[in-house]
């Protein structure tokens, strides 16, 4: 099966910035990925030169097993929005009828739809509208648009949390009704962390973190009591973050903990708690691609 | 091909910008300079007909720095979006080139609107026969729509530095053409061809620009980021 997304050694430099440092993965069939990291980690450099929005000093980009650059035929295929896009000086009614013009599998009742949900304006000029409107209308071109590979890039830039969870709620429908690949690039983690089936996490232009987000769940542990017994449990584990009050110990080690280890947590009193993907993604050591299932105990 | 209409029906999709805005302006600077010619009298030769060409350098800016982005975020490669853009900008050229050419006939037969009033008749260059009117106003339009692009286009794949850039070097060049046409120079072979420029001439050496400015621009737009 083609790869949707296919990345080798993906390298963007501008002048002595590197804003993407070797990336290579692919994303196979219908999925939702979601694409971590913090601000100005590379996440909508990544994106961009995906859509052939951007350019690669090094390295290779393949959307649906073709360059995207200057092809039509996979162009038609994306759908890109951003948090940042520059619409021209058009009404929201000229910016969606010009989008079914493009997108093969445009769904207009789709669109109304959503539209009625976000409360959009039709005939507001889109210079016009709030920054949360402006990436509502970002959201019902992506999900109206059905493309094959769809990357949404900080879509909910300015929406508060009910109109988030719509966006979540409609995602997941009409991707359970039309699966296709989706590639969601998010720093409010946990909110999205139950629609991913993958997750990828970049800090420094390196993916630092390709693993399932199942798989992710139970990954690392928080581990609490007081320090030496803490100290004696985390043993020859990896510790990723440590936290010290007083007597007090906090720990986060990686990889997952089976019922033996709780047991004897149990008797050293210590309290076990699972790291949300958000606490994840920030403890990930930064600079060394691995996936935290391979930590294990020495 | 279908993806060229799809561009042009984008810009096409809010009519103000392509169709209507050109006319508005154009409207309202021709009735300002027809009472101004009635309150003074006499003959007045206004230079006014530019603002519809300025006009269409403004839009090719916008082309540019507004609506490229949008367009490629709809999966359109830069390559079809420039073409389309300059097809449709090129048929809207000939269209309003001949309008402004009808609007010509229509002052001379009128003796200037009976105030004599030379707002479509521009001196020597919009000033011949209709079909050379129809085709120098039609180039003229469209050369400006692609100079303007060529701004917005340095300024994606350049920034300032290169506007700056792009601004300085046409005014080395437009310093060395008046050196070589000066009378010292005259018998150089730039002094020389415009000692003998005809208003067919110009029009085909604007032609010959825009056709240049053409090539470069789909160069280079292949390389601009959004």
């Amino acid at each position: 099966m083609t790869p949707a997304i296919s990345l080798a050694g993906l390298t963007r430099r501008y002048h002595d910035q590197l804003a993407l440092d070797d990336v290579t993965f692919e994303i196979e069939g219908a999925s939702i990925t979601g694409l971590l990291g913090r601000n100005g980690a590379g996440k909508t450099t990544l994106m961009r030169t995906i859509a052939a929005q951007e350019f690669a000093s090094a390295g290779s980009v393949r959307v649906f097993g073709d360059s995207p650059f200057e092809d039509d035929a996979v162009l038609r295929r994306i759908a890109l929005v951003r948090e940042d896009q520059i619409f021209p000086a058009l009404r929201v009614r000229h910016v969606l009828r010009t989008a079914s013009w493009f997108y093969p599998n445009w769904d207009g009742h789709l669109a109304a739809g959503l539209l009625a949900d976000f409360d959009l304006p039709l005939n507001r000029f889109v210079t016009r509208l709030s920054r949360g409107m402006r990436s509502a209308l970002g959201i019902v071109i992506g999900l109206a648009s059905r493309a094959e590979l769809t990357l949404f890039d900080e879509p909910y830039s300015g929406l508060d949390a009910a109109a988030r969870q719509l966006f979540y709620d409609r995602l997941l429908a009409d991707f359970a009704e039309h699966p296709r690949t989706v590639l969601v690039s998010t720093h409010l983690i946990d909110e999205a962390a139950d629609l991913l089936e993958r997750v990828l996490v970049i800090d420094r232009g390196r993916i630092v973190l390709d693993a399932a987000a199942e798989d992710l769940r139970g990954a690392a542990t928080t581990v609490s009591g007081t320090t030496p017994a803490v100290e004696e449990f985390v043993a020859g584990r990896t510790v990723w973050d440590r936290r010290r009050v007083g007597s007090q110990a906090s720990l986060v080690v990686a990889g997952a903990l089976d019922d033996g280890d709780r047991a004897r947590a149990r008797r050293l009193n210590l309290s076990l708690t699972p790291v949300s993907l958000q606490q994840l993604v920030t403890h990930v050591p930064t600079g060394a691609t691995r996936d935290p299932r391979e930590d294990s105990r020495a | 091909m279908t993806t060229w209409i799809r561009v042009a029906r984008y810009h096409l999709v809010d009519p103000i910008a392509y169709l209507v805005g050109p006319w508005a302006i154009l409207a309202f600077v021709f009735l300002v300079n027809l009472v101004i010619t009635a309150v003074q009298g006499g003959p007045n030769p206004t230079k006014a007909l530019a603002v519809v060409f300025l006009y269409f350098f403004a839009i090719g800016i916008l082309s540019i720095s507004r609506s490229l982005p949008f367009g490629l975020a709809l999966g359109v490669s830069r390559r079809s979006y420039y073409t389309g853009t300059v097809l449709l900008v090129a048929g809207l050229a000939a269209v309003d080139g001949l309008a402004l050419t009808l609007l010509q006939v229509a002052e001379r037969a009128t003796g200037g609107w009976g105030l004599s009033l030379h707002f479509f008749q521009v001196s020597f260059i919009l000033a011949g026969p209709w079909d050379l009117t129809w085709l120098t106003s039609s180039v003229g339009l469209v050369l400006l729509f692609l100079y303007g692009q060529w701004f917005a286009i340095v300024r994606r794949r350049w920034n300032a530095f290169g506007t700056v850039a792009f601004i300085i070097g046409q005014v080395a060049v437009i310093r060395v053409g008046i050196v070589l046409a000066t009378p010292t120079h005259g018998r150089t072979s730039v002094g020389s061809f415009l000692a003998t420029l005809t208003p067919a001439r110009l029009t085909g050496v604007l032609a010959a620009i825009a056709a240049l400015l053409i090539i470069g621009g789909l160069a280079i737009v292949r390389r601009v980021t959004v």
